[in-house]
């Protein structure tokens, strides 16, 4: 204790900084048993209990857009994580480091962009009249005429997919790559000399490798999941016809909190989430400690 | 340099950083004291007593305008003859930036021009007087301009009239020379295309559209779209709002109001919209239908019309200005649209022009920073008489324009052209100052218009040759003629703008049945014909669980409301 004296008094900022930012405005919850309106006292304003829980679980549109919110979430979650470990496989396999910074920087790139234009391209490539999605399958005689992708509600979940594996695929990459690099080099030359090739080294050294980083981001993610792969992705493709598939929590409490003026759902929301965030965070803590493995807490 | 000089520098720069933040903080707060006590003082100033005549005293009215330059150069004439005649300089401020931003930053310091532009925050936040008192004992012209509106231009909540609306007060005919509101839109070039035929029901106009595409499969080498309609975001109206026109009503957004008992019923999903969808729905099986009309954003929207492509469309005009004005900008004139009033019954009479109503919420405002409300108020209600209201408009006889010998204004071509160079408007206009001012709309007693875009003669001098052929063709001078004049609005129009009240059940079910038509019609008109039916009767029901009456309530209660207290 002693000892650690200014360790502990340099960490005193911070824990500062989350009980002020962090702690401190969740009394702001009461909002959640009111009908808030603004611009008066939080105490003067009219207490009505469980009412907005009630609104949001009797809606029966919830039920659907905890279903869409879900599985976005897992389409995404999954996606992302095959398709950035594949890519950080694959990328540690390029020995020439010129080609590798190329293609690691162009995947990256994209992470950059607001949602707001990648959305913009996603519905402009997906055009039925000059999108070249639509081009590309006609070209292939794969398909008779354009497909309306983004009027069905089928193939909403997959645009969803796709576009965040695009956006950000070479940036979740990243983590991986750092991990990979702290793998010791001496295990690959004993794997060598006993005769392993590329694909084993893979599987038996750099996989076994970033086991550990990889349980750690699953679990992190997880707290994640009710945010549904984003919001302003499914708020700017969706329209009227895919709102079935398309309409996640946010924008449910965007539309029946915010936009009308009744704030209170939207925090009653937020309470909801949370609370659901840390189940599952303490579920996947605990397999991930039942199975061996680090874990979070 | 050494290590030592590295860090004396770096010394230095710490303590030159650290002594700017404080002088910052410091000064910041002097600002404060300073405004805080100047927001209660002029109250008192308004209730001495003025002096009677507006002498020519130099005087200084700084104002705020909620929009961005062009800034006037030194020398502009117009605020020259302000200043030579009334002695008065306006120190204008133009909003640089985000104006909620400036607004917040104003409000918060206390730190407000003698006049500003409307905006709910700072009657929100007591930053400007009630001006009923002022407009009564000092402003005749204004209060005869706002008189037969004076009720409706107070606050709903207080009862005090804190703005003077800049538009929609009118005066004599009213008759604009373009439509920007609601209309079936088909382009020029197929009303050509059949000798500018004249017709007024739906049947007749998907008739022409499916001949023109069927003659015409592509345009510019693009496949032609015969009809096409946004339903993006909070613009819906494309999609929703056609079937009460169709009616003879006007554009009372959600629901259809009875002009005498002033009662609103639901359109949407009844049978006052059945035919119009199902006629969609048949145009769709011949093909004619833009089948990602409800999946585009209004980008895309805005692409195609410029493209050229789109033979018509279900819109308001300003909402696709933007795509028309390109169309034209690229010498495609003939592809831009023509605004037609269809109804379901060639007996009905169309209600697609309306008059505007008064917008509230507009215009400019006194505030408690102002040393001399009194003069103030005395100096714009000078600026409305006819001779200044002419002058901002039309500009100077002889310089700016001329009269004919009908005691009709009309420009020379040179003078038209001087309107459109920015920077001779710059030394020769005062546009944003006016766009914020009460106006006289409408006409003139000598019989001219209020502008010289309404001008009959002087707009159709100002028309492109295409423009004129279609207009001539009609046998008409002004594209409203295609229109039927609009009678004087019912009191308690437009139901459009009527306040839901955040978070009540009014605003749920409205948002509720949003949903539910951008989620039906497209279904409805997409389906195959056999099947609309029974998608139209689960939309009705849809919207019938969605608890409509909770919203028509609240739009009948305050119908009612504006016919009690808005009247005369």
């Amino acid at each position: 204790m002693v000892r650690q004296r200014q360790l502990i008094f340099m960490s005193f900022p911070m824990l500062i900084y989350v009980l002020v930012f962090a702690y401190f405005p969740i009394w702001g919850w009461l909002m959640a048993f009111q009908k808030y309106k603004p611009g008066f006292d939080i105490f003067d304003q009219k207490w009505v209990g469980f009412y907005q829980f009630r609104f949001l679980f009797e809606d029966e549109s919830f039920i659907r857009v905890l279903r869409n919110t879900i599985a976005m979430s897992v389409i995404t979650l999954v996606l992302s994580f095959v398709t950035a470990i594949g890519l950080a496989l694959l990328l540690n396999e390029i020995k020439r480091t010129g080609i590798k910074r190329i293609i690691q920087t162009i995947s990256y790139l994209p992470h950059f962009l607001s949602w707001i234009i990648v959305t913009g391209l996603v519905a402009t490539s997906l055009s039925t009249q000059d999108g070249i999605v639509n081009i590309v399958l006609m070209k292939l005689h794969l398909i008779k005429e354009p497909i309306l992708w983004l009027g069905e509600g089928k193939y909403f979940w997959g645009i969803v997919g796709a576009s965040n594996v695009w956006k950000e695929v070479g940036w979740n990459t990243i983590i991986y790559l750092a991990a990979i690099a702290s793998v010791s080099p001496s295990l690959y030359e004993a794997a060598e000399i006993d005769g392993a090739g590329r694909y084993r080294k893979m599987m038996h050294i750099t996989l076994p490798g970033i086991k550990p980083v990889i349980v750690i981001l699953l679990i992190l993610n997880i707290g994640w999941i009710l945010n549904g792969g984003g919001f302003e992705i499914q708020y700017f493709l969706g329209n009227g016809q895919v709102l079935d598939w398309s309409e996640t929590i946010d924008i449910f409490v965007l539309k029946y909190g915010l936009k009308i003026g009744n704030y209170s759902l939207g925090v009653a929301a937020g309470i909801f989430k949370t609370v659901v965030s840390i189940v599952l965070l303490i579920i996947a803590n605990s397999i991930a400690k039942r199975l061996g493995e680090e874990r979070l807490i | 340099m050494g290590a030592r000089a590295r860090k004396v520098a770096f010394g230095l720069l710490m303590l030159i950083m650290v002594f700017s933040v404080v002088a910052a903080g410091c000064s910041s707060s002097n600002k404060n004291k300073d405004g805080s006590p100047s927001a209660s003082q002029p109250a008192s100033s308004s209730d001495t007593s003025a002096p009677t005549t507006v002498a020519i005293e130099p005087m200084t009215i700084s104002v705020f305008l909620n929009v961005p330059g062009p800034i006037p150069t030194d020398n502009n004439r117009i605020y020259k003859k302000i200043k030579d005649e009334l002695g008065v300089t306006l120190k204008e401020e133009y909003l640089v930036g985000d104006l909620e931003q400036k607004l917040g930053v104003m409000i918060a310091g206390g730190d407000y021009p003698d006049i500003i532009s409307a905006n709910v925050k700072l009657t929100a936040a007591n930053a400007v007087l009630p001006l009923e008192d002022l407009i009564e004992q000092h402003a005749p012209n204004l209060k005869k301009h706002y008189e037969d509106v004076w009720n409706l231009i107070k606050d709903p909540d207080d009862g005090h009239i804190y703005w003077l609306p800049n538009f929609g007060v009118y005066q004599g005919d009213f008759k604009p020379t373009q439509h920007y509101g609601p209309a079936f839109f088909i382009q020029r070039a197929v009303l050509k295309e059949y000798n500018y035929p004249k017709f007024k029901t739906l049947d007749e106009y998907f008739k022409l559209i499916e001949d023109y595409q069927a003659k015409y499969p592509e345009i510019d080498g693009q496949p032609t779209i015969g009809f096409t309609a946004l339903a993006f975001d909070w613009r819906d109206f494309g999609l929703r709002n056609a079937p009460q026109h169709l009616i003879g009503h006007p554009n009372d957004g959600g629901v259809v109001v009875d002009p005498v008992t002033n009662v609103a019923e639901l359109f949407e999903s009844t049978d006052i919209a059945k035919p119009y969808y199902k006629k969609l729905n048949e145009i769709n099986s011949k093909g004619l239908m833009d089948k990602e009309a409800f999946a585009q954003n209004y980008d895309q929207y805005m692409a195609k019309i410029a493209s050229g492509r789109v033979l018509g469309m279900f819109d308001q005009r300003w909402n696709f200005q933007q795509g028309e004005e390109s169309l034209i900008s690229q010498g495609k004139s003939e592809r831009a649209y023509v605004g037609l009033p269809l109804v379901y019954d060639v007996n009905t009479t169309d209600y697609y022009l309306d008059r505007p109503v008064v917008n509230l919420n507009n215009g400019f405002g006194i505030t408690v920073n102002a040393d001399d409300p009194v003069k103030i108020i005395k100096v714009l209600d000078t600026l409305m008489t006819e001779k200044w209201q002419k002058l901002f408009y039309w500009g100077e006889e002889g310089i700016d324009y001329h009269v004919g010998d009908n005691g009709l204004y009309y420009r020379t071509p040179e003078q038209r052209k001087d309107q459109e160079d920015v920077t001779w408007k710059q030394a020769n206009k005062a546009d944003s100052f006016y766009g914020q001012m009460p106006k006289l709309e409408g006409n003139y007693p000598d019989g001219n218009a209020d502008s010289p875009g309404n001008q009959p003669d002087e707009f159709f001098a100002n028309l492109k040759d295409i423009d004129r052929e279609v207009l001539q063709a009609y046998g008409y001078k002004v594209w409203t003629d295609f229109f039927s004049a609009p009678p004087p609005n019912r009191v308690s129009y437009p139901a459009w703008n009527i306040d839901l009240i955040e978070g009540s059940e009014a605003r749920v079910s409205s948002q509720k049945m949003k949903d539910l038509a951008l989620k039906y019609l497209p279904k409805a008109i997409l389906t195959s014909p056999e099947n609309f039916d029974s998608v139209w009767a689960e939309y009705g029901q849809q919207v019938s669980k969605a608890n409509p009456e909770a919203y028509l309530n609240r739009v009948n209660e305050q119908l009612k409301w504006r016919q009690d207290n808005w009247g005369k």
